[in-house]
C-alpha cells in the first residue's frame, strides 16, 4: 500500500474551513429558521453573519487559488464514465467491482463527484451568497434599492440551506467509499492519500501521458521541454511516493506511456531500459544491450556532451534536462529524442543515473517535411512574382 | 509556489482577525449612549425651588368670589397666555383634520365618537370636567371668553385643586382658590393625570399605559418617570409652544404632526447591535421596550353596553365588581372586563388615523371607531406620511355600542343628566329615549330602530417603557408559533413564517440523503460480510 499526494495545502484549508464554517452557518441558520433553540437568536443571528463574512473572504481566496493553479479544470463536468460511476455506486460497489475511475492528480473527482461539486459552486453557493446579501441589505421594504418582500429571499435560502445539508450528509457518507472507510477524510487531512499498486499505476501513466502532452506543445513552440518534462516528472514520482523511477510500477507505467526509460550504473554500462527504449534504438531485446556502455548511443561529438552530464549527474545528484538530442541507433541510423537524467540514489549514495527519452524524431521530420514545402511554395511564389514584374 | 499559498494564508488570517478588532471597536465606541437632549435638566442638575413666589403677590391675596376672578388675576400679568390657551386642542375639543384617504372633517373630543363613554354632545356637563375651561354645559359655551380659562387645572402645584363632579368644569366648593392660586407653577403629572389617568371613568380606563401609578413608581413600571430614576414629569417629553402641547394620540388625532417621538432625545440608533438598529427602520421603539401595559393596575379591555340597564329588585341601578376590585358591571353602562400586565396587539402604523364618524355607514364589524393606517408594503410614499410604516403595540379597546339598524350608523345617546325624565340613559335606562335626545342634540337622523354593534378602538401605546432588561427578545417575535406577532401576517418574518412546500422538499432531501446512506452502508456491509465468507 502506498500513499500518494493528492490534496494541497491550501485546498485542505479551504476544504475544511468551508466545511466548519458551512456547519456553523448551518447550526446557526436552522436555528434563525425556527428549526431548533440550540444558542438563543441573537447569538445564532451573529455568528451566521460573522461566519458568512468569513465564508466570502474563503470564496474569494478560493476562487483565486483555482484560476492560479489551474485547478478549476477538475470541475469540468464531462459524461465520460458517468454511467459508469453511477452503475457502480448503486451495484459494482456492493460486488466489490473495481473503481470505474481512479483518482488521478490530474483528475481528481469521478464525474459524479466533478457534476455535484460544479454544481456546488455555481449553483448553489452563488444563490446562497446572493439572496444571503440580499437578506442582510434589503430586506426591510423601504425607499431605495428594496425587495417587495424578504419572502422570497428567504425561502431561496432557506431551500439552499437544505440542499447543502442533503448534499453533507451524502458527502460525508461517500467518503466511506473509499480504500478504506477512513481513507478518504484521512487523506483529506493529511493530503496524502492511500492507494492499490493498480490505482498509483494508473495515476503515473496519466501524469507522464500529461507530461508528454506537454512535452510535445512546448516542442512545437520551440521551447526547452526537458524543463517542462522533467519538472512534470518530478512532481509525478514525488506525488506518487515512489523513490526511485526504477520502481516496478512506475516502469510499468512508463511502458505503457511510449516514453523510454533508462538506467545507467557508475561505471557507465546500461543496467535496464524498457521496451520503449531498445526499440527506439533499433535493438531486439533489452539483453544486447545491458552491460553495454552508453557511448554507444551517440556519436563522437555528442558522446562528449553526454558523458559531461552523466559525469555531472554522479557527483553531484543533480538532475538535469537535456533538449532533443541525436542518437545513434543499433544500425547506425540516426534518432532524435529529448532526454532527462536523475541520479539513482542507494543508502544516500549516488549508484547511477536514470531517465527517460521521448522520441521527437517523427515530429522532427514531419516538421522538416512542412518546412520544405513552405519553402517551395513560397519559391514558386516568388518567382510568379518576378516574371510578372 | 508554496510560499505563494502561505502569504494566502497569512493574508486570510490576517483579514479574519482584523475583521474580529474591527467589531470589537464598533462594540467600544457604541457603549457610550447619546442622548439629543434640549431644553431638559437632567434630575441631578435640577433646583427644585420655584424662580417665582405666586403667594407674595397682592393679586392672589383677595378673596376670588368665583373662578373666573381667579382667571382674570393670571391674565392681569401673564397678558396673551388666554389667546395662546384658546387656540389648543386642550380648550377647544375641536380640530380640522385630513382624515387618511378622505377629506378634511371636524374632529377633536366635542366631535368624535369612542366606545368607551361614546361622545359627549348632549352630556357636557359631566364630560367637561377635564375641560380646561368653566362653564361648558351646552353648545352656548363662549369659547372666545378669556374668562371662562381653567389656568388652574394645569397649574396647581398644591395638589389640592379639583373640579366638581358634573360641574361643567367649575371648581369642587372644598377649593381654596386663594390658596390654589397662589401655588401655581409648572405642570406635574397630578395635573396632566387627573384627567390623562382618569378619563373613561376610572384610573387607567382608557389608555393602559397612563396610570396613576406613574406618579410614584419604580423602573419596572416605567423607566422615564420612575421616582428613584429621572422622574420625569409628562411636560418633559410633552413640551409646549404657546401652550400647544407636543404629542397626541390617534384615539382623536388623524394626522402625523407634532408628535412627541423617542428620537426627540433618543438617537435613531440607539443599539450596539447594527440588527437591532435596523429594526427602528419598521419596528417603533415601543414594540419592543413597551412588552406589556396596565402594569400596576387593571385597564378596561372590553365594555359591552348591550348588558346595560338591569336594576336590583328595588329598581336601582347596580354595581359588580371583579376580584381585583374593578366594576365588571354597572348599570348605567353595562359589562366590563378589566386585565392587567396586558401583551398588546401589535398593527402597522404609519401615524394617519380614519374614524368613524357618527355620519359615516357601518362597513365593517367589528367597526373599527379610528382605523390604524399601514401596511407592511406602506413604505412612505404616501403623502402625508414619509416614513414607512412601523410596527406599534396597541391597546385594543373593543365595545359593543349602540347603533341605528335602519340608517346603519352610530348612535350618541343621551347619558347624562341632573335628573329623571330629561331622557338620560344613565337616570331612565331607556335607550330608545336616549338615542332620540342624543340624536336630536346633533341635528342628526335617528329611524328609531336600534341595536348593539361590536366595535374596536386602537390606543398605540407610549407609557411605561420597560427597563432594558424587560424589553422584548428575538424569540418573542422571531419564533414559529405563537409569537407577538403572530396575528400580523402581511410580511415574511424569520423564525416565525416557512414556505411549507420547499421547506417539506428540503426535508425530504434531507431525510432521503440520510436514508439513502444509511441503506447504502448496510447494503456494503452485508455484502462484505458475504463475500468474505465465501
Amino acid at each position: 500500500m502506498k500513499k500518494v499526494y493528492i490534496y494541497k495545502i491550501f485546498e485542505r484549508f479551504w476544504h475544511w474551513t468551508q466545511a466548519l464554517l458551512i456547519l456553523i452557518l448551518m447550526i446557526s441558520g436552522f436555528e434563525i429558521h425556527s428549526s431548533f433553540d440550540l444558542i438563543g437568536y441573537q447569538k445564532a443571528v451573529e455568528l451566521h453573519n460573522v461566519s458568512a463574512w468569513i465564508f466570502l473572504c474563503l470564496i474569494v481566496f478560493a476562487i483565486f487559488w483555482h484560476f492560479t493553479t489551474g485547478e478549476w479544470k477538475q470541475y469540468i463536468p464531462t459524461t465520460k464514465y458517468l454511467k459508469a460511476q453511477f452503475n457502480y455506486y448503486i451495484g459494482g460497489i456492493f460486488t466489490g467491482a473495481p473503481h470505474p475511475t481512479k483518482k488521478l492528480v490530474y483528475d481528481k473527482f469521478n464525474p459524479l463527484q466533478r457534476l455535484i461539486y460544479l454544481g456546488l459552486k455555481i449553483l448553489v453557493i452563488p444563490v446562497q451568497v446572493i439572496s444571503g446579501f440580499l437578506y442582510l441589505y434589503f430586506h426591510y421594504p423601504a425607499e431605495g434599492m428594496e425587495l417587495q418582500s424578504l419572502e422570497y429571499v428567504a425561502v431561496i435560502h432557506t431551500f439552499g440551506a437544505f440542499l447543502l445539508l442533503a448534499f453533507m450528509i451524502a458527502h460525508v457518507y461517500l467518503t466511506t467509499t473509499g480504500h478504506k472507510p477512513g481513507s478518504a477524510i484521512k487523506a483529506m487531512i493529511t493530503g496524502w492519500e492511500e492507494m492499490s499498486d493498480e490505482e498509483i499505476k494508473e495515476r503515473v501513466i496519466s501524469d507522464i501521458e500529461a507530461s508528454i502532452k506537454k512535452s510535445r506543445a512546448q516542442l512545437q513552440s520551440n521551447v526547452e521541454i526537458g524543463d517542462l518534462f522533467e519538472a512534470a516528472m518530478n512532481k509525478a514520482s514525488l506525488n506518487a511516493g515512489v523513490s526511485s523511477i526504477a520502481d516496478t510500477r512506475f516502469k510499468d507505467a512508463i511502458e505503457n506511456s511510449g516514453a523510454g526509460y533508462f538506467c545507467i550504473g557508475k561505471d557507465g554500462n546500461y543496467i535496464d531500459v524498457n521496451d520503449t527504449w531498445f526499440k527506439l534504438y533499433k535493438y531486439d531485446a533489452k539483453e544486447e544491450i545491458i552491460g553495454k556502455h552508453y557511448r554507444l548511443s551517440r556519436n563522437k561529438e555528442d558522446f562528449e556532451e553526454l558523458q559531461g552530464n552523466i559525469d555531472k549527474v554522479l557527483k553531484t545528484g543533480q538532475i538535469i534536462n537535456h533538449g532533443e538530442v541525436k542518437r545513434i541507433c543499433k544500425d547506425g541510423s540516426e534518432g532524435y529524442h529529448t532526454l532527462t537524467m536523475s541520479p539513482v540514489y542507494e543508502e544516500a549514495e549516488v549508484v547511477g543515473v536514470e531517465g527517460f527519452i521521448i522520441d521527437t524524431t517523427g515530429q522532427l521530420l514531419a516538421e522538416r517535411e512542412m518546412l520544405k514545402k513552405q519553402i517551395r511554395i513560397n519559391d514558386e511564389l516568388d518567382k510568379k512574382k518576378t516574371s510578372k514584374d | 509556489m508554496k510560499k505563494l499559498q502561505l502569504s494566502f494564508l497569512v493574508a486570510f488570517l490576517f483579514s479574519i482577525t482584523s475583521f474580529a478588532q474591527t467589531d470589537v471597536e464598533n462594540v467600544e465606541s457604541d457603549s457610550i449612549t447619546i442622548l439629543k437632549l434640549r431644553n431638559y435638566i437632567m434630575q441631578a442638575d435640577r433646583d427644585a425651588k420655584p424662580s417665582v413666589d405666586h403667594s407674595t403677590f397682592p393679586q392672589l391675596q383677595k378673596e376670588f368670589k368665583d373662578a373666573h376672578e381667579v382667571t382674570a388675576a393670571c391674565l392681569s400679568c401673564h397678558t396673551g397666555r388666554a389667546a395662546e390657551v384658546m387656540k389648543t386642542n386642550h380648550w377647544t375639543w375641536d380640530r380640522t383634520e385630513k382624515l387618511d384617504g378622505r377629506e378634511e372633517v371636524a374632529l377633536g373630543k366635542k366631535n368624535i365618537l369612542n366606545n368607551f363613554c361614546i361622545g359627549i354632545g348632549g352630556s357636557e356637563k359631566t364630560c367637561t370636567r377635564c375641560h380646561i375651561g368653566y362653564g361648558w354645559e351646552n353648545k352656548s359655551f363662549d369659547f372666545s371668553n378669556p374668562l371662562n380659562v381653567d389656568c388652574l387645572i394645569c397649574h396647581d402645584n398644591s395638589d389640592t385643586y379639583k373640579k366638581k363632579k358634573g360641574g361643567a368644569g367649575y371648581p369642587d366648593e372644598s377649593v381654596d382658590l386663594n390658596f390654589v392660586a397662589q401655588s401655581v407653577g409648572k405642570p406635574s403629572k397630578v395635573n396632566c393625570g387627573v384627567c390623562h389617568f382618569w378619563g373613561g371613568g376610572g384610573n387607567n380606563v382608557k389608555h393602559g399605559d397612563l396610570d396613576k401609578a406613574l406618579l410614584n413608581c419604580d423602573r419596572s413600571v416605567d423607566v422615564h418617570m420612575a421616582v428613584e430614576g429621572e422622574n420625569m414629569s409628562c411636560v418633559d417629553c410633552h413640551t409646549t409652544d404657546k401652550h400647544v402641547m407636543a404629542g397626541k394620540l390617534y384615539a382623536l388625532s388623524s394626522e402625523n404632526k407634532n408628535r412627541a417621538t423617542c428620537t426627540h432625545c433618543h438617537t435613531d440608533a440607539p443599539h450596539k447591535d447594527e440588527i437591532l438598529n435596523e429594526h427602528f427602520i419598521r419596528v417603533a421603539c415601543q414594540t419592543c421596550h413597551i412588552p406589556t401595559y396596565a402594569k400596576a393596575n387593571g385597564t378596561k379591555m372590553i365594555w359591552d353596553w348591550s348588558t346595560a340597564g338591569r336594576l336590583d329588585e328595588d329598581g336601582h341601578p347596580m354595581h359588580e365588581n371583579d376580584a381585583d376590585g374593578n366594576h365588571n358591571y354597572l348599570s348605567i353602562k353595562g359589562t366590563f372586563v378589566y386585565d392587567n400586565d396586558v401583551i398588546p396587539e401589535y398593527y402597522w402604523f404609519n401615524g394617519l388615523a380614519d374614524h368613524q364618524l357618527i355620519t359615516d355607514q357601518i362597513d365593517t364589524i367589528p367597526v373599527q371607531m379610528n382605523t390604524l393606517a399601514g401596511s407592511y408594503l406602506d413604505k412612505g410614499e404616501r403623502q402625508r406620511s414619509d416614513k414607512p410604516s412601523k410596527i406599534w403595540p396597541v391597546k385594543v379597546h373593543r365595545g359593543k355600542q349602540i347603533y341605528d339598524s335602519i340608517h346603519n350608523t352610530l348612535i350618541q345617546a343621551k347619558l347624562h343628566a341632573e335628573v329623571k325624565g330629561d331622557s338620560a340613559y344613565w337616570k331612565d335606562f331607556d335607550w330608545h329615549k336616549a338615542s332620540v335626545a342624543g340624536m336630536k342634540y346633533l341635528n342628526l337622523p335617528y329611524s328609531g330602530k336600534y341595536g348593539f354593534v361590536e366595535t374596536e378602538m386602537y390606543w398605540p401605546l407610549n407609557h411605561m417603557v420597560a427597563p432594558k432588561e424587560k424589553s422584548l427578545s428575538c424569540k418573542d417575535c422571531h419564533t414559529r408559533d405563537g409569537g407577538r406577532l403572530a396575528q400580523l401576517n402581511d410580511f415574511y418574518l424569520p423564525g416565525r413564517d416557512k414556505n411549507t412546500l420547499l421547506d417539506g422538499l428540503g426535508i425530504a432531501l434531507v431525510v432521503l440523503a440520510s436514508l439513502g446512506a444509511l441503506l447504502h452502508g448496510v447494503l456494503r456491509i452485508f455484502y462484505r460480510k458475504k463475500s468474505t465468507s465465501k
